[in-house]
């Protein structure tokens, strides 16, 4: 098993810091999700992750050896950027060819039948130009190229933005098939949870720079609760409790809280329930009394 | 098979009781072969590490059995075995709970026999 690790990573752009002391471990053969609002910084920290971008202060290393204009190191990792229509000269004129072609010469472990077959499973017309395709079809084109890389670390950075449910699934579909095949890592960036949760086996959660939880989905979850009922029965059996966003009706109380271990028992009186992945990450958010952007 | 798993339970478990349940309707019958982890990911879009944790509580269990290089099989006397520990449990998951509910709407336990009594569903 490799790992690749950051320690202490900051990042700033001019005033603003975007990470602030950001300390993760990705362990190879395990699928993570990287969940974090728009805006949390999931974008910056795995281009810092993947020496696309230089860290302000912090040691980014892969089994030990740092990423940073190491070839040999970056050579294991794929992080398969969102494309953009526009470059800094104009409409991107590339043709999906073009980076298909570029992706084949970067990537050592490219696998040129399995790009074909997805090009023709995403129905993706390779002598398109990349600014004529659309928002879906340039997620297609960058999934394409994080799966045909072959890379041992995989990183997609919101994959599914832009995909209709049809090719979604299919996406869900071909990590598992892919995974279940080669044990690759996969870390995929999403802020839409629900339908990604059950497909990670580790979750990251980040929020306004700073990483909350990186934990085990299951077991993650097996602590969360959703307690409600009598406004103080329910304060009574969460006292001493990390309290997520308390919700009040009536006399009624609604709160989501977070053990340190799974099976806790509360107190009778209240109703316990499970919370899902993403009622738990809307809670956790909700609560720093900051609202939708 | 299910057709979506829910989120009020750990998806692990979940496998485990879908497949409990198709060795009690029949569905799936003592030596017959299973779905392999990969299938049931896939299937459900699950990561494969959940859907092995599933099987392997039910091997544990003694429900299922690994034929070396084949796969997961039912094992002799796993329905027996299954229809014993949810006979165990079927107060606490369901008796229980038709008492509590019957109480808050006022339904006595004379009601509530003659209702069963009554019953259609067998």
């Amino acid at each position: 098993m490799s790992v690749l690790s950051g320690k202490n990573i900051v990042k700033k752009y001019g005033k603003e810091t975007v990470l602030k002391n950001v300390n993760i471990e990705i362990e190879t053969g395990k699928i993570y999700g990287l969940i974090g609002r728009n805006g949390a910084g999931k974008t910056t920290l795995l281009s810092v992750l993947t020496a696309q971008n230089p860290a302000t202060k912090g040691e980014i290393t892969l089994d030990g050896n740092p990423v940073w204009e190491n070839e040999k190191s970056l050579s294991r990792i794929c992080y398969s950027r969102e494309l953009s229509p526009v470059t800094m000269f104009g409409p991107n004129n590339f043709k999906v060819k073009d980076y298909l072609n570029a992706a084949k010469a970067f990537y050592v472990n490219w696998d040129g039948e399995y790009a074909k077959e997805l090009v023709k499973l995403f129905n993706i017309d390779i002598k398109k130009k990349i600014s004529k395709l659309s928002k879906g079809m340039m997620s297609a084109v960058t999934i394409i190229i994080a799966l045909a890389s072959k890379a041992e670390i995989t990183i997609l950075d919101e994959p599914v933005a832009g995909l209709d449910v049809v090719a979604r699934e299919q996406f869900y579909k071909l990590i598992i098939e892919e995974y279940s095949e080669t044990g690759r890592t996969f870390i995929i960036s999403t802020h839409i949870i629900e339908e990604a949760a059950s497909l990670f086996e580790r979750v990251i959660i980040i929020d306004n720079g700073e990483i909350k939880f990186q934990e085990n989905t299951e077991e993650f979850l097996a602590r969360a609760y959703r307690i409600s009922g009598d406004a103080d029965a329910v304060d009574k059996a969460t006292e001493g409790l990390k309290v997520y966003h308390p919700e009040s009706l009536g006399r009624n109380k609604v709160v989501t809280v977070l053990a340190d271990k799974p099976d806790e028992n509360f107190a009778e009186g209240v109703q316990v329930e499970a919370v899902s992945l993403q009622n738990l990450f809307y809670a956790m958010c909700t609560n720093e009394g900051r609202e939708a952007m | 098979m299910l057709d979506n798993l829910g989120e009020d339970r750990s998806i692990y478990l979940q496998i485990s009781e879908m497949i409990e349940d198709e060795i009690l309707r029949g569905i799936l019958n003592e030596e017959e072969q299973v779905p392999s982890t990969t299938e049931l990911s896939k299937f459900y879009k699950i990561n494969p590490a959940t859907a092995g944790k599933g099987i392997n509580m039910l091997v544990d269990k003694e429900v299922l059995y690994k034929k070396r290089g084949i796969g997961m099989f039912v094992q002799t006397g796993a329905k027996a075995r299954i229809i014993e520990e949810r006979k165990k449990n079927f107060y606490d998951t369901f008796v229980k709970k038709i008492i509590t509910e019957a109480k808050l709407i006022g339904i006595d336990k004379q009601e509530l026999k003659k209702m069963i009594d009554d019953s259609k569903e067998g």
